[in-house]
């Protein structure tokens, strides 16, 4: 679609000529290959529509700007900081792309645990201006290279640290908010009277259309500026680390214990997460390394933690005899860290993990005692920095099942869908085989504990479109045996009524299709009133999810 | 009488009510702000019923007033700002609907009070966090939509902890669930055969319905039960008590045992405030005299797991932390037992005269969110007004609650009057209005806005109030539900 050069004209004046490209070796990049972004659809082998140009504002007054003029052009946009996932990308020939890396700033009021984050301060630099101050942040299970504010406005936002430091929705205070019409909100303190501590209200909080289970994924418009809750965090000012890359491990933190979980079966993981929620002495708890697979898990740690090790030593110690029945006894397993804030804090911490322990029948891994491992552990989940793991192991990987929720429905289903996926790991080679169980998330997908956020990782070949197609069939499977067992909507399924197969926007017709027989309609129905409200010019693409409601599909009005 | 012909029809006679008397009982409030006596006063069984009237309501262009508590009406929100209005009692929708001890999940109907709640939760060891002694007939669910802050801010990841998920008639007569809930069946005995306990509040998509009943005065739409997060009832505990002479003295303290997260309870009371609490017990007027200008109260726990380690490692490391600030944290003060305390704040209050009215007859208060680092301003902006006005600034009552793990404090300003004198009325209506505008002067963020906080909030941020009305314009086109209320 031809772009008026008016309407790029004035993007120019709005960013300066340096700061907006049209030029298609830029615009290109602006592409998501979607088999390679965890998009939660697919994977496809395809890529997102190129936009017409690619805008990097620089404040809150361009984005603004931005957005007037799109509106007075009729030209869709999406904003986007860190790109992790096909979400951030535009769905129509007729749209732009803002990369917000320009606006990085981030502010701590260090007395009060606030930090205010502009769209590219990601959540490494964050944690450390946190960690400079005795604070820390929750990093989302995205990792610490990903947009702080993405997470708190676009999508989700739990990881590891969300038992002790909530999820983002949980944190997020007050929010700037450039609406898809071009004006400006600004939720609860921070509109009335320009301080960042509470974004409810006042009265019936506003708030409540901008962030929900997940956040609008870009449809509302663009977030500017955000403040979150931080988290008290009892180490030293930056964590001192060790160790030759990749084997860093972190150094010092004697405050700070991590250990691996090795239970009997699954009622005994399940009861422990209970436990775990009461005593509520976890700072970090996810299951993680069994991402890589159960049969390889230990292994694939020894490779990390080795810098001398590749990957081309795995068969052997795969067979390595302690190795092999170490990761034997962690079949059933989770990564739990835990943070003393004094040293009476640490032992009662200690003692309740202990007597948790030994109420449920589990011990505490001997592999991950050796103190390299835990150094090993602690570095990983404290910062989440090593996203990149995810896709050492075949170039790609999309999360499926998604057994979230309660942890005593999904964990008795653990083996039935460890076993599925095995079967797809034995029967074709375009999924990795791990040893079918590769399960891994949040032991809280809310603060203090609740419900769990789980994915198991299907590990393929994202150059390969047989390796591709076997994974979208894999997960179209799992995403039936899902609903065959009312567990909802499979994870790598999430977002396969946002976007279609070929990365381009769903109409209204087809939104209205899949959304008519839901249970309780009118929560798509109210989304389609709120969209009327706030985005009269529908400019946002179809991540948004809204069903005509009754009185206008019967053509009443 | 086509109206009430109607209510009957709709919901039986016994549940239509007229009688002048209790029209007139239903229109006495301790606010200030113009209200009128409601039409009707109707008492709905049930969700459906509630439906139906919501329906009726929009067809007939019948303003409907929701009301669950009982007892005296502290805030005038929940009496009709509009003539011809029907208030909708849901004291009667009293049932606890479901109790899961494996979440600590509650579900409960608008009308089951604090005493009532807990008496249930107690069979599973379990309590839920509560506000500072509530009126026994207080609805637990109405204060916890209404976001009254909670005792213990630690348990609260997100700001209207404990409230998970609820069952909402919209304004425009549309009953959903909302949260974890909205995404299944709206049938919950269904969903509980499916485990599912409406433990998750948000969503389930991209919007929080929830939030749009919060804070509300039933401006949005009428909830007709909400699930609550429980907390474990300690087996062990202890209230401790530290005294200063001025409010800045506790910041540091309260600060850090907010970092820590040792703290179960923690909040500031000044010397009336914590007289008025243990009126019961003392006389006001002598314990004031004795009593320090100032306390926090900070309360350390044990429960199930290994309860004696956690109660001594928080007592002593909160003593300690204190200590570091020149506090002295001790089991009680001057005639003031912790335990006395922690029974006092934690039980419902029910006397014949509501605690806070107790000294003088009645009272009026001014309340917002802030920061603990602010609170000093607002005192002093709180004694000035009083002093101007010639309002003895010895019997301000001055509560200061931490909520949602401390992002913001909950400050309190209480003024004990004689509502038989006229002077005495009016000086504290003149006061109420003037801390008013000075508290948003300064900052101060009405989040809850009732009666005339409303225009002086809203009109603060017009960008916020155009979203408001366009909210209220999808859930409630009509104007139906409490109109008058969040009005500029």
């Amino acid at each position: 679609m031809a772009m008026s050069k008016d309407f790029y004209r004035a993007l120019e004046d709005i960013v300066g000529a340096r700061n907006v490209s049209c030029d298609p070796a830029v615009t290109e990049n602006y592409r998501c290959i979607t088999a390679q972004s965890s998009a939660h659809y697919g994977p496809y082998a395809t890529r997102t529509p190129k936009p017409l140009a690619v805008v990097l504002p620089g404040s809150t007054e361009e984005v603004q700007q931005i957005i007037k003029l799109c509106n007075k052009y009729k030209v869709e946009f999406k904003a986007a900081s860190t790109f992790w996932a096909a979400m951030g990308y535009i769905g129509s020939d007729n749209a732009i792309q803002l990369d917000m890396i320009r606006m990085d700033q981030v502010e701590i009021d260090e007395k009060n645990m606030i930090a205010t984050c502009e769209p590219f301060a990601i959540g490494g630099t964050v944690s450390v201006e946190a960690m400079k101050r005795g604070l820390n942040c929750n990093i989302a299970g995205v990792g610490c290279s990903s947009s702080t504010l993405a997470g708190s406005s676009g999508w989700v936002g739990f990881g590891p640290s969300s038992i002790f430091m909530g999820i983002a929705s949980e944190n997020l205070l007050g929010a700037e908010w450039v609406l898809p019409d071009g004006e400006i909100i600004r939720t609860g303190t921070l509109g009335s009277d320009g301080e960042w501590f509470c974004g409810e209200g006042p009265g019936p909080s506003p708030r409540a259309i901008f962030r929900g289970w997940t956040g609008t994924a870009g449809t509302l418009g663009v977030c500017t500026k955000i403040s979150i809750r931080l988290h008290p965090w009892p180490g030293p000012k930056w964590i001192p680390v060790r160790g030759t890359a990749p084997a860093y491990f972190a150094d010092g933190l004697d405050c700070v214990r991590a250990y691996t979980v090795c239970y009997p079966d699954w009622d005994a993981y399940a009861e422990s997460f209970r436990l775990f929620y009461e005593a509520d002495i976890c700072y970090l708890a996810h299951r993680q390394f069994n991402m890589f697979g159960r049969d390889i898990k230990t292994a694939m740690v020894e490779i990390f933690t080795h810098p001398e090790k590749q990957f081309c030593d795995l068969p052997a110690l795969m067979e390595d005899p302690y190795i092999k029945e170490q990761n034997e006894q962690m079949k059933v397993d989770v990564q739990i860290v835990m943070a003393g804030f004094s040293d009476r804090d640490l032992d009662y911490k200690e003692k309740a993990f202990d007597e948790i322990l030994r109420q449920v029948g589990a011990h505490k891994s001997e592999y991950y005692l050796q103190q390299d491992i835990e150094d090993f552990v602690k570095l990983y989940l404290l910062r989440l920095g090593r996203k990149n793991y995810n896709y050492t192991l075949c170039s790609s990987y999309e999360g499926n099942f998604g057994l979230s929720g309660n942890v005593f429905v999904a964990a008795p289903l653990m083996e039935e869908a460890a076993a599925l996926k095995r079967k797809w790991e034995q029967t074709h080679t375009g999924v990795a085989a791990v040893g079918g169980d590769s399960d891994m998330g949040s032991v809280s997908g809310i603060g203090g504990g609740g419900t769990t956020g789980w994915e198991f990782f299907v590990h393929f070949d994202g150059f390969d479109l047989a390796s591709i197609e076997d994974s979208n069939a894999h997960i179209e499977e799992t995403a039936a045996w899902m609903k065959e067992k009312g567990l909802g909507t499979d994870f790598g399924r999430w977002n396969a009524d946002a976007r279609k197969p070929d990365g381009y926007n769903y109409s209204q017709a087809e939104h209205d299709s899949f959304y008519e027989k839901l249970p309780q309609p009118a929560m798509a129905e109210y989304q389609w009133k709120i969209r009327e409200a706030f985005n009269p010019n529908h400019l946002t693409g179809s991540y948004y999810k809204t069903l005509t409601p009754k009185e206008f599909r019967k053509g009443k009005k | 009488m086509a109206t009430k012909d109607s209510l009957v029809t709709m919901l039986g006679r016994a549940n239509v009510i007229d009688d002048p008397k209790a029209l007139e009982a239903y229109a006495e409030n301790h606010s200030f702000d113009l209200h009128f006596k409601p039409w009707y006063i109707v008492k709905p069984k049930s969700a459906e019923k509630v439906e139906e009237l919501v329906k009726w309501a929009n067809k007939t262009g019948t303003p409907l007033v929701p009301v669950s508590s009982t007892g005296v009406k502290l805030r005038g929100d929940s009496v009709p700002s509009v003539p011809e209005a029907v208030v909708v009692d849901l004291s009667g929708m009293n049932k606890i609907l479901n109790v899961n001890r494996q979440h600590r999940m509650v579900v409960v109907e608008p009308g089951v009070t604090y005493d009532q709640l807990n008496a249930e939760l107690a069979k599973q060891n379990m309590v839920i966090a509560g506000s500072l002694r509530p009126k026994a007939g207080q609805s637990v669910l109405t204060d916890v939509v209404e976001a009254v802050p909670r005792l213990n801010p630690m348990i609260q990841w997100n700001f209207f902890d404990p409230l998970r998920c609820v069952e909402v008639t919209w304004g425009d007569g549309t009953r959903m669930f909302t949260g974890e809930a909205l995404g299944g069946p709206r049938d919950l005995k269904a969903q509980w055969a499916k485990q599912q306990w409406q433990v998750q509040y948000m969503g389930p998509w991209m919007t929080d319905y929830y939030r749009l009943v919060t804070q509300a005065q039933g401006s949005m739409g009428i909830v007709t039960w909400a699930s609550l997060k429980a907390a474990v009832k300690p087996l062990i505990h202890q209230l401790y008590i530290a005294e200063a002479d001025d409010l800045e003295s506790l910041e540091g303290f309260v600060y850090k045992a907010m970092w820590t997260r040792f703290p179960d309870e923690i909040f500031i009371l000044n010397k009336f405030q914590l007289a008025s609490l243990l009126a019961e017990d003392y006389d006001v007027d002598e314990l004031k005299d004795v009593l320090p200008p100032w306390i926090v109260a900070v309360g350390a726990a044990g429960r199930e797991l290994i309860p004696e380690v956690r109660f001594e490692a928080r007592s002593k490391d909160l003593i300690d932390i204190a200590q570091s600030f020149g506090l002295d944290l001790k089991e009680g003060i001057a005639n003031v037992p912790g335990r006395l305390l922690y029974e006092k704040v934690t039980s419902t209050d029910k006397n014949e005269i509501y605690w806070k009215d107790d000294y003088e007859g009645s009272h009026q208060s001014v309340f917002f969110l802030t920061q603990l680092e602010k609170t000093g301003l607002f005192l002093r902006a709180a004694r000035e007004v009083a002093e101007d006005l010639g309002y003895p600034t010895e019997n301000i009552g001055v509560y200061i609650q931490p909520k949602h793990l401390g992002s913001s404090y909950h400050m309190e300003f209480t003024f004990p009057y004689d509502p038989d004198s006229a002077a005495a009325t009016a000086r504290v209506q003149n006061l109420v209005d003037a801390l008013s505008v000075a508290v948003a002067d300064l900052g101060g963020y009405f989040s809850r806005p009732y009666g005339k906080w409303a225009g002086i909030q809203l009109n603060k941020d017009a960008q916020s109030l155009m979203a408001l009305k366009r909210l209220q314009g999808i859930f409630d086109p009509n104007d139906v539900m409490n109109p008058g209320k969040l009005a500029v």
